[in-house]
C-alpha cells in the first residue's frame, strides 16, 4: 500500500520540475497553429484599399447562413475598393459561424481571412454580431498590389460616340 | 405545315417544317448551346456558338441524283463539309444531326475561348452573375482554363450610361446583337446599334436622349451577359438572394405578369414573368422601374383624424370609428347621402367590399371608379358586350388577322400592346391606326390614318355604315337584334359627309373595312379618346363587330385601353353608379346642394387639377364627413376629416382584371411599412362598426354576418358566387399555368434571364355576353358627336394620355428623367400665325377659364389641333370632354 502511495507522489514530485501545459490565462495567452480558424478579418490591399468587392459570394458560400453583404456602388472619386462595387455593410453572425474557411475559400479577393483571434464571448446576442468595422483592418495594415483584373491595366480611352447613319 | 423526320444524336424527331436545330433539339432535350439565338427573335447565326455536324443525303454532282448505299439507303454526307450553326439551319427530311462529337466538341470549347477573350470576367461585381448564359455555357462547354494572359485583353472603361436606366459594359459585351435586334425587330424603336469594327467593335445608343425606348428593360432580360445591366437594379444585391413573387402591373390595362424580388423585405428589382396570353416575357420600363414608390419614405403609414383643424396621427380603431360613426349618421338621413369613389386599379375583392359597403351598409348608389373630373370616360358598355372573345391570343395571331386601332396612342396608354401589336403584323397579319395625332404604333403599322380633330365618331360611323353595306351579301349574325333600326339611322347619315368631315379619302377607309371584313380574326382596339367621346364611337365599333359576327369568339372583338388597371372590374363588380346614384363628376354639384354629405375616397386623388372637386370635397368636409385611404398625402387627402394608409399592391394579394378580361392573381412580396389592412378588411371593419338601421337590413347583426372573410380569397370565392360574370374565378382556377415555350430541364443553361417561367397561374379570362352562344347581340344606333370649333374658341384641344406622366408610380423611380412636364403641342401653323417658337410660354383658354404653360410644336400635328398632354401640373381642368374648344395666345 505504502509502495502505490509513493508511486502517486513520485508522478506529482516529477510534474513538478517539468515546464506547466496551462498557460495563465488572461494575463497569458496560448499560440494557436498556424492554420487555426479563428475570428475573420477584412482586409485591405497595400494602399489602403479594402479588398472586399461586395460579391457576395462568402455569404453564398456559408452553410450557416451567417454572413450578410449589402453591396453598394463606389463613388468613382473616393473609392471605398478597387472596381465599381463594394460591401455597403458586412455582418457576420459569431453565434452562427461554425469557422469552416468556406468563405475564405470563395472569396476572389482574400479579402476575408479566418485569423487567430480566438476571444468570442459576448454578454447577449446582438454583440455577436460583427459588422465592418469591427472585422477591417486598421487602414496601415494592407497587403498586396491590386490585382490587374480590379485595375482594369491598358484601359483605353473610350471611343468617341458616333452615329451610324 | 408537314411534319419533317429527322436523327438527333440518335433520337428520332418530328418537327414542323422551317423549325430550326435548335428548337428541334430542345423537343428531345438535347441542348445546343446558343448565345445569339433566342427563340422570340428571328435568328442571325452570329455567335457560331451553335455549331453541330449535320448530314444528309449524298447527291451525284453528274446526275443530281441521291447516291444510295449497299445497304438501300441514301448516303450520308456532311452538309457543305463543315460545321453548321443550328440556329440558322432548317431542319430537312432524312437529316442526321450530331451535336456532341469531338469535332463539334472542339468547336465549341474554340468559340468560347474566342469570347472570353474579350471578357473581363469580373463575374464577382456583374449584375448577370448567378443567371448568365455565358457563366453557364462556360461551365458546361468552355475550356478549363484561359491561355489569354488577362493583360491581352480589350478594355474598355466600365459603364457607360446609354440612358438613366440602362448601363453598357463593353468589354462584358459578347456582340451578338439581341439587343439591337430586339429594339429593331420586337420593339420598334430602332435606337441601338453597331459602331466600330473588329477589337473596337460596340453597342452604341443612336437617339437623343440615349436609349430612347419604353421597353429598354427587356435588353438587359434577353442579354446573354453582363453588358447591359439595368439602373434600377445595379449592386442591390445578387440575384440568387432574391426571393420572387408573382405579382401583375397595375400601371395599366395589358396586365402584364411581373415577379416582384425582394430581399430582406425590401424590393429589390421587378422581372417580368412569362405569360403567352398576356406579355410573353417582356415588361415596359414603366412596370419595370416603377415600383419604387412602395418603399418611399413619404408614404402615409397610420391613420390621421382631424383634431382643431389638423390632421393627427390616430389608432386604427379610433379612425375607423369614426368613419363608422359619421358615415352612419349621414346614411341613415336616407336619399343616398353617402357616396364611395375607388381607384379602378383596385383589386377585385378590394372593389367588391366596397360596392358591399357603400351599397348595402351606407345605402347609396353613388359610386364610381372615375376621378370626378369633367373629362372622366363615358363607362363603356360595348366592352362587356363584344369584347374578345374567350380563348384570345394574340400570339397566336398573324396572317388572316385586321386589327384596327382607333383613337388610341398604344404606347402611351398600353405601352406592351405596341410589341403584342406589332407581333401580330410581323406575323402576317395587318394593323391599321387610325387616329387624330401621329402615334408610335402608326409608324409601324400597315397603314396610318390621320383624321380630323374631333371627327373618331364620324369615321366610325362611316366605318360602320360601309361594314354593314358590305356585310349585306353574306348576311348578317342570327343573334343580332335593332339592326334594321341602326341601318336606317345609318342611311340618313351621307356617307361623303362623314368621309369629308373626317378627312379622309373613301379609298382609305375602304382598305381598312376590307381589311376588316377579310380578315378571319378582326379586332378592333380603342383608347383614351374613344372613351371620352363614349358611345358613339365605342358603341359604334362594337355594333360592327357584332353586325359581322366579329365576337364571341376567339381571336375576334373589341379592346378597350381602359384608364386603370381593373376597370373592367370595377364596372362589373359595380363600382358605377347604380340607380338614382350620381356619377363622380355630379357629387360636387350634389354637395353644394346638400345631397351629399358623406364621401369616402379609396386610392384617388379628385381635388388634383381639379378646383370644382375641390369646392366638393371642401363643402362635404365642412358640412359632412370626408374619408380618404392613401397610400400617399395629396390634395384630397389634405381636406378629408380621415385619412386611412393604402396597402400598395407588393404588400397585399388579390386579383385584377385586365383589358382583355383576364382575371389574375398577385401575392404579397412583402409587408407593409407599418400596421396596415387591405381596403376589403378595412371595409369590412367599418361595416362592422356602422349601426345604419335602413329599410333594407333592420337590424345590424344582418350586416354583419354578410363580413365574416377571414382571408382575400374569402371576398374571391363570394364574388364567384354572387358575380356571374366571375363565375369559377376561384385562387384555384387563377393558379394552374400553362407553359407554351416548349420547355425542358436544362433550358436555363442558354436562356437565363429570359426564363422567368410562369409555374404560378395563367389567370382566367371572363365571358363576354357574346360568348353565349344563346345571347341576343343588340345593336344600338349612336349618332356621331360633332367637336365644331367656333367663335374666339377656334382651336380644338385633346389631353392625350402620357404613360410618363408623373403620377404615383413614377415616385423614387429612375425614369426621373423622362416623366413629361407641363406642356401644350401647337401645330407649325398655328405657331406662325400666333408667332410662337418652341418653349414660348402661350395661354391657352377654355371656355372655363385660362393657363399659361410651355409650347412645343410639332409638324405632324394639324393646323387648329393642339395637345396637351394629361401630365402632372398640366391643366387638364380646362378641357371639357375629349375635345375642347379653345384659344391660345402669346403669354405676356
Amino acid at each position: 500500500m505504502l509502495g502505490a502511495f509513493f508511486k502517486g507522489l513520485g508522478t506529482t514530485f516529477k510534474y513538478l520540475f517539468k515546464k506547466p501545459v496551462t498557460v495563465q490565462y488572461p494575463e497569458e495567452k496560448r499560440q494557436v497553429h498556424e492554420r487555426f480558424r479563428g475570428r475573420h478579418q477584412l482586409n485591405r490591399f497595400e494602399n489602403g484599399m479594402e479588398r472586399c468587392i461586395g460579391c457576395s459570394l462568402c455569404s453564398a458560400a456559408c452553410p450557416s447562413d451567417a454572413i450578410l453583404v449589402i453591396p453598394a456602388e463606389n463613388n468613382p472619386t473616393a473609392p471605398n475598393s478597387p472596381g465599381e462595387r463594394f460591401a455597403a455593410r458586412y455582418e457576420i453572425n459569431m453565434l452562427r459561424c461554425i469557422f469552416c474557411g468556406y468563405c475564405e475559400d470563395a472569396c476572389p479577393t482574400n479579402a476575408i481571412t479566418l485569423e487567430h483571434h480566438y476571444e468570442l464571448s459576448f454578454y447577449d446576442r446582438k454583440s455577436a454580431i460583427y459588422d465592418k468595422t469591427m472585422l477591417l483592418v486598421p487602414i496601415d495594415k494592407g497587403h498586396g498590389d491590386i490585382p490587374p483584373v480590379l485595375t482594369q491595366m491598358n484601359r483605353r480611352p473610350s471611343p468617341p460616340a458616333q452615329i451610324d447613319l | 405545315m408537314p411534319d419533317v423526320n429527322l436523327i438527333i444524336d440518335g433520337q428520332a424527331v418530328s418537327v414542323p417544317a422551317g423549325t430550326n436545330l435548335v428548337d428541334a433539339a430542345r423537343t428531345v432535350e438535347v441542348a445546343i448551346p446558343v448565345f445569339c439565338y433566342h427563340p422570340k427573335l428571328k435568328p442571325v447565326g452570329m455567335c457560331r456558338m451553335c455549331l453541330v455536324e449535320v448530314y444528309t443525303a449524298r447527291i451525284d454532282p453528274a446526275t443530281r441524283q441521291v447516291v444510295m448505299g449497299p445497304d438501300g439507303l441514301p448516303q450520308l454526307a456532311l452538309m457543305m463539309n463543315k460545321l453548321q450553326p443550328a440556329c440558322v439551319t432548317p431542319v430537312s427530311e432524312g437529316m442526321v444531326v450530331k451535336t456532341t462529337t469531338e469535332k463539334v466538341k472542339f468547336a465549341q470549347r474554340g468559340v468560347l475561348e474566342f469570347l472570353l477573350t474579350s471578357h473581363p470576367l469580373d463575374c464577382p461585381v456583374c449584375d448577370k452573375g448567378g443567371e448568365c448564359p455565358l457563366q453557364n455555357l462556360t461551365m458546361q462547354w468552355g475550356p478549363e482554363v484561359s491561355r489569354f494572359d488577362y493583360s491581352d485583353k480589350v478594355h474598355f472603361e466600365k459603364p457607360i450610361k446609354l440612358s438613366d436606366v440602362i448601363y453598357l459594359d463593353r468589354e462584358r459585351c459578347i456582340l451578338c446583337s439581341r439587343c439591337v435586334r430586339f429594339q429593331d425587330d420586337i420593339a420598334g424603336d430602332e435606337v441601338l446599334g453597331f459602331d466600330n469594327r473588329g477589337r473596337s467593335w460596340e453597342i452604341i445608343s443612336k437617339s437623343e436622349p440615349g436609349f430612347d425606348s419604353k421597353f429598354s428593360g427587356n435588353t438587359t432580360d434577353i442579354c446573354p451577359v453582363g453588358a447591359l445591366t439595368n439602373a434600377d437594379f445595379r449592386f442591390r444585391s445578387r440575384v440568387w438572394e432574391v426571393r420572387s413573387t408573382p405579382s401583375i402591373c397595375t400601371h395599366c390595362s395589358v396586365g402584364c405578369n411581373l415577379s416582384l424580388d425582394a430581399r430582406h423585405n425590401s424590393l429589390m428589382r421587378v422581372m417580368p414573368r412569362e405569360n403567352d396570353d398576356v406579355n410573353e416575357i417582356w415588361l415596359c420600363d414603366k412596370g419595370r422601374m416603377g415600383m419604387r414608390f412602395v418603399e418611399s419614405a413619404t408614404r402615409v403609414t397610420t391613420p390621421l383624424v382631424r383634431q382643431h383643424g389638423k390632421l393627427v396621427a390616430a389608432s386604427w380603431d379610433e379612425a375607423l370609428t369614426r368613419i363608422a360613426s359619421n358615415l352612419s349618421q349621414i346614411a341613415a338621413k336616407g336619399n343616398g347621402q353617402v357616396a364611395g369613389m375607388m381607384s379602378d386599379s383596385a383589386s377585385n375583392e378590394d372593389l367588391y367590399a366596397f360596392r358591399k359597403l357603400i351599397t348595402d351598409t351606407f345605402q347609396s348608389t353613388s359610386l364610381d371608379h372615375r376621378p370626378g373630373a369633367v373629362t372622366d370616360v363615358a363607362i363603356d358598355e360595348a366592352i362587356i358586350t363584344a369584347g374578345v372573345g374567350m380563348g384570345t391570343s394574340l400570339l397566336s395571331l398573324g396572317k388572316g388577322t385586321a386589327v384596327v386601332v382607333l383613337a388610341a396612342d398604344v404606347e402611351e396608354e398600353a405601352p406592351l400592346y405596341v410589341l403584342r401589336l406589332r407581333g401580330i403584323k410581323n406575323r402576317g397579319g395587318v394593323v391599321h391606326v387610325v387616329n387624330s395625332f401621329a402615334t408610335k404604333l402608326g409608324t409601324s403599322a400597315s397603314s396610318d390614318t390621320r383624321i380630323k380633330a374631333g371627327s373618331e365618331a364620324a369615321y366610325a360611323n362611316a366605318f360602320l355604315k360601309l361594314v354593314l353595306e358590305a356585310q349585306v351579301a353574306s348576311g348578317f349574325d342570327r343573334r343580332v337584334r335593332n339592326l334594321d333600326d341602326v341601318r336606317n339611322q345609318l342611311s340618313k347619315l351621307l356617307l361623303d359627309t362623314l368621309l369629308e368631315h373626317a378627312g379622309v379619302s373613301r379609298a382609305q377607309l375602304q382598305k381598312v373595312v376590307d381589311a376588316y371584313m377579310a380578315a378571319s380574326n378582326a379586332i378592333i382596339v380603342y383608347g383614351r379618346t374613344a372613351l371620352q367621346i363614349g358611345a358613339s364611337v365605342t358603341q359604334t365599333m362594337a355594333n360592327a363587330a357584332m353586325a359581322t359576327g366579329k365576337c364571341g369568339k376567339a381571336n375576334n372583338g373589341l379592346i378597350a385601353l381602359t384608364t386603370g388597371a381593373n376597370t373592367f372590374g370595377a364596372v362589373s363588380l359595380g363600382v358605377r353608379p347604380g340607380k338614382d346614384g350620381a356619377a363622380a363628376n355630379e357629387f360636387w354639384a350634389r354637395a353644394e346642394a346638400g345631397t351629399l354629405r358623406g364621401l369616402l375616397v379609396v386610392g384617388l386623388n379628385p381635388a388634383a387639377n381639379n378646383p370644382a372637386a375641390v369646392e366638393g370635397l371642401q363643402t362635404i368636409a365642412k358640412h359632412g364627413f370626408l374619408a380618404v385611404q392613401t397610400m400617399f398625402m395629396n390634395e384630397t387627402a389634405e381636406l378629408a376629416d380621415v385619412v386611412l394608409p393604402q396597402m400598395a399592391i407588393a404588400e397585399t394579394d388579390g386579383t385584377i382584371t385586365n383589358a382583355e378580361r383576364r382575371v389574375q392573381r398577385f401575392r404579397i412580396a412583402m409587408a407593409a411599412p407599418a400596421a396596415m389592412h387591405p381596403t376589403w378588411q378595412v371595409c369590412a371593419q367599418i361595416a362592422e362598426r356602422a349601426t345604419v338601421a335602413t329599410p333594407a337590413s333592420k337590424n345590424a347583426t344582418a350586416v354583419l354576418s354578410n363580413w365574416n372573410y377571414a382571408v382575400t380569397s374569402d371576398v374571391t370565392d363570394e364574388v364567384a358566387q354572387n358575380n356571374p360574370r366571375y363565375a369559377g374565378v376561384t385562387y384555384t382556377s387563377l393558379d394552374l399555368s400553362i407553359n407554351s415555350w416548349g420547355r425542358q430541364a436544362n433550358e436555363s443553361v442558354y436562356y437565363d434571364g429570359t426564363s422567368y417561367t410562369n409555374t404560378e397561374g395563367n389567370g382566367v379570362q371572363l365571358k363576354t355576353v357574346a360568348d353565349d352562344a344563346g345571347a341576343a347581340l343588340t345593336v344600338v344606333y349612336s349618332p356621331p358627336v360633332e367637336f365644331e370649333p367656333k367663335g374666339e374658341f377656334g382651336l380644338l384641344m385633346q389631353t392625350p394620355v402620357r404613360a410618363y406622366n408623373g403620377g404615383t408610380w413614377s415616385i423614387d423611380s429612375k425614369l426621373g428623367s423622362r416623366q413629361v412636364a407641363a406642356h401644350v403641342l401647337i401645330s407649325s401653323a398655328d405657331a406662325s400665325r400666333w408667332n410662337i417658337s418652341a418653349g414660348d410660354a402661350i395661354t391657352v383658354a377654355s371656355p372655363i377659364g385660362s393657363s399659361t404653360l410651355p409650347a412645343q410644336i410639332d409638324k405632324n400635328i394639324a393646323a387648329g389641333h393642339v395637345l396637351m398632354p394629361d401630365v402632372a401640373g398640366a391643366p387638364v381642368h380646362l378641357a371639357l370632354g375629349a375635345y375642347t374648344r379653345v384659344a391660345i395666345r402669346r403669354a405676356e
